[in-house]
């Protein structure tokens, strides 16, 4: 272990089974509704009311994952994979278009000195802290303008716009550290700027990057407010907004189908999160520290 | 931030065109926007099919708003958010990155995930699960030994049963970044502490707290930052209610403005905006200022 320094187990054994006790019941407090919602999706639907408190019911059933997805059809005449496609197609198309902008931007921030250069990075950077819904009711009628309202555009422009300034800051600091030295071989050598930036300063960059996407993953798979409001009709719904429909509507729905419903939608970001949790944290740190 | 001096100078244009996508984004999806809400905010609304600009009002939205008194609620509410994510949830990050940082824990990777993971998930499905959770036959109830209370629909409790799912969410996002600020502690001084004989009440009190300082401060104003764009987990849990009396701005914001059964006055709607954006607008501005000054935070 890298932090060899802490609490000693025989100077401060009081300390140190305190130290085990709050974690344990910090884990329990966090994984706790986690796994509610799952022992709530494999149960039956005589053992939903039973032994509550038990993680593995007596009865185990999988019937509520194939009924939540097919209620997905009944109720709004889309199925979970189309509600998948939907989200991917927005966030991949969102990122791409974001990180694009970012690179130019950052790019032009990093390489080169210009008039107004600071001004115009602050303005950008400003727009970091304007929230997303005050932007909301001039941006739907934007969009009725550009007549893109119930289509993906209607969503990925806004996107684009709130990820291009935090994807500008940091991809800007990064770019920053590349040493001027191996600039300067590709300048000699008679490179162009654009040729600088895609065959030097792009291939260097892959961690910025993929800290970037992340980052703007977050921002864009779990956004709710825009979807809702920009993509009314079903069969362009994003995941966030068809189980806000399916299952937080008025009426009610069996419990195991519920926690059914909730676990197909948690379990793609768990496998991604613990496929790259080294870019998750990576990016959250970045992002809150240059942000 | 500070870079090197030996950057390509000028190239005329160039800069400008690599600069232009940016700033058009910029122009059109936040700049347009917040002019337009402005505007807005001055004229009230008169239907989708007629000029947006046609009844001019002057004040009057913002009179509307003040008149309500479920305006004054979302402020309150809004507050209170605020309050618990820059007292409440730092604390609770800050306690538990220092005793995982210092606690030798084999699993501690592991463990900041475990924490931090609720972070990443939909608010929205965060807010399903909590809501069922919470309700009058859930299991906290159940926890709570069998009594019997429909959380949600309480008029003083519904709030901070919001307050508090937000937390549960989000306070792993203050861990992990508490955490890389421990990690670029220098241990050398705690090692210093210890020839002194200090104990660990000592060290944490006077070395590791004092030096996380702009760290605590980075956490605070994110989370002040972020009690105002609050929405989905109010819009999931409680829609506002029972009644109004658990509304913040935002989700006043979407009744007034796009919710199937409130008044549909995107003026008063955009008045709101109005008044979200000043605040949060004087906020980042402090952050600004403060991070420049201690030169990136990190």
């Amino acid at each position: 272990m890298r932090e060899s320094y802490g609490i000693d187990r025989r100077r401060n054994p009081g300390f140190f089974a305190l130290s085990r006790v709050v974690v344990a019941v910090t884990l329990v407090c966090i994984l706790g509704p986690i796994l509610y919602i799952f022992s709530l999706s494999i149960r039956t639907e005589r053992t939903v009311y039973q032994d509550t408190l038990l993680l593995i019911p007596k009865e185990v059933t999988h019937q509520n994952y194939p009924k939540a997805w097919n209620l997905a059809k009944d109720r709004l005449g889309v199925d979970f994979l189309e509600m998948f496609r939907n989200s991917v197609v927005v966030t991949v198309c969102s990122i791409a278009l974001a990180i694009a902008v970012a690179v130019l931007s950052a790019f032009s921030f990093s390489h080169f000195r210009f008039k107004g250069k600071e001004a115009l990075f602050s303005t950008i950077i400003a727009s970091c802290v304007v929230p997303a819904q005050v932007l909301l009711i001039p941006l739907f009628f934007i969009m009725v303008r550009l007549k893109v309202l119930n289509t993906y555009l209607a969503v990925i422009l806004p996107y684009v716009g709130f990820c291009v300034p935090i994807a500008t800051l940091i991809l800007r600091s990064f770019f920053e550290q590349i040493p001027y030295e191996i600039k300067e071989a590709a300048i000699i050598d008679g490179a162009r700027n654009s040729q600088i930036l895609l065959r030097v300063v792009l291939p260097l960059s892959a961690s910025a990057l993929a800290t970037c996407i992340i980052l703007l993953f977050l921002e864009t798979w779990n956004e709710f407010l825009y979807a809702m409001v920009f993509l009314q009709k079903p069969v362009f719904q994003t995941i966030p907004v068809a189980i806000a429909k399916i299952a937080g509507g008025r009426f009610q729905l069996p419990l195991g189908t519920y926690g059914a419903a909730i676990m197909i939608t948690i379990l793609p970001v768990l496998v991604i999160f613990v496929v790259f949790q080294k870019w998750f944290v990576a990016g959250v740190t970045m992002g809150a520290l240059k942000g | 931030m500070q870079s090197s001096n030996r950057l390509a100078a000028g190239g005329g244009w160039t800069p400008y065109a690599y600069l232009t996508p940016a700033l058009l984004v910029f122009l059109v999806f936040v700049f347009t926007p917040v002019v337009f809400s402005l505007t807005l905010s001055l004229y009230q609304f008169t239907g989708f099919d007629s000029n947006l600009f046609r009844k001019f009002v002057g004040a009057g939205n913002y009179r509307i708003l003040f008149a309500d008194k479920y305006f004054w609620v979302s402020i309150r509410n809004t507050l209170y958010f605020v309050a618990a994510s820059i007292s409440v949830q730092v604390a609770i990050a800050l306690f538990l990155a220092i005793i995982i940082f210092i606690g030798r824990f084999r699993f501690a990777t592991l463990i900041r995930m475990i924490i931090f993971f609720p972070g990443v998930l939909a608010p929205v499905a965060v807010s399903l699960a909590w809501r069922r959770m919470l309700e009058q036959d859930g299991v906290i109830n159940r926890i709570l030994g069998g009594i019997d209370f429909s959380w949600l629909s309480s008029v003083q409790l519904a709030i901070w049963c919001v307050i508090f799912v937000s937390i549960w969410q989000w306070v792993g996002y203050n861990l992990v970044i508490f955490y890389a600020g421990l990690q670029s502690l220098d241990i050398q001084l705690l090692e210093a502490a210890d020839v002194d004989g200090a104990n660990w009440g000592v060290k944490i009190n006077r070395i590791i707290v004092p030096l996380l300082g702009p760290t605590i401060l980075l956490n605070v104003i994110l989370n002040l930052i972020g009690s105002f764009r609050v929405f989905d987990i109010v819009y999931v849990l409680t829609r506002g209610g029972p009644v109004h009396y658990s509304e913040v701005l935002t989700t006043l914001m979407y009744y007034y403005s796009f919710s199937s059964n409130g008044p549909n006055s995107m003026g008063v709607g955009a008045s709101i905006a109005v008044i979200i954006f000043a605040v949060v607008l004087m906020l980042g501005f402090l952050r600004v200022r403060l991070i420049r000054r201690d030169g990136g935070a990190s």
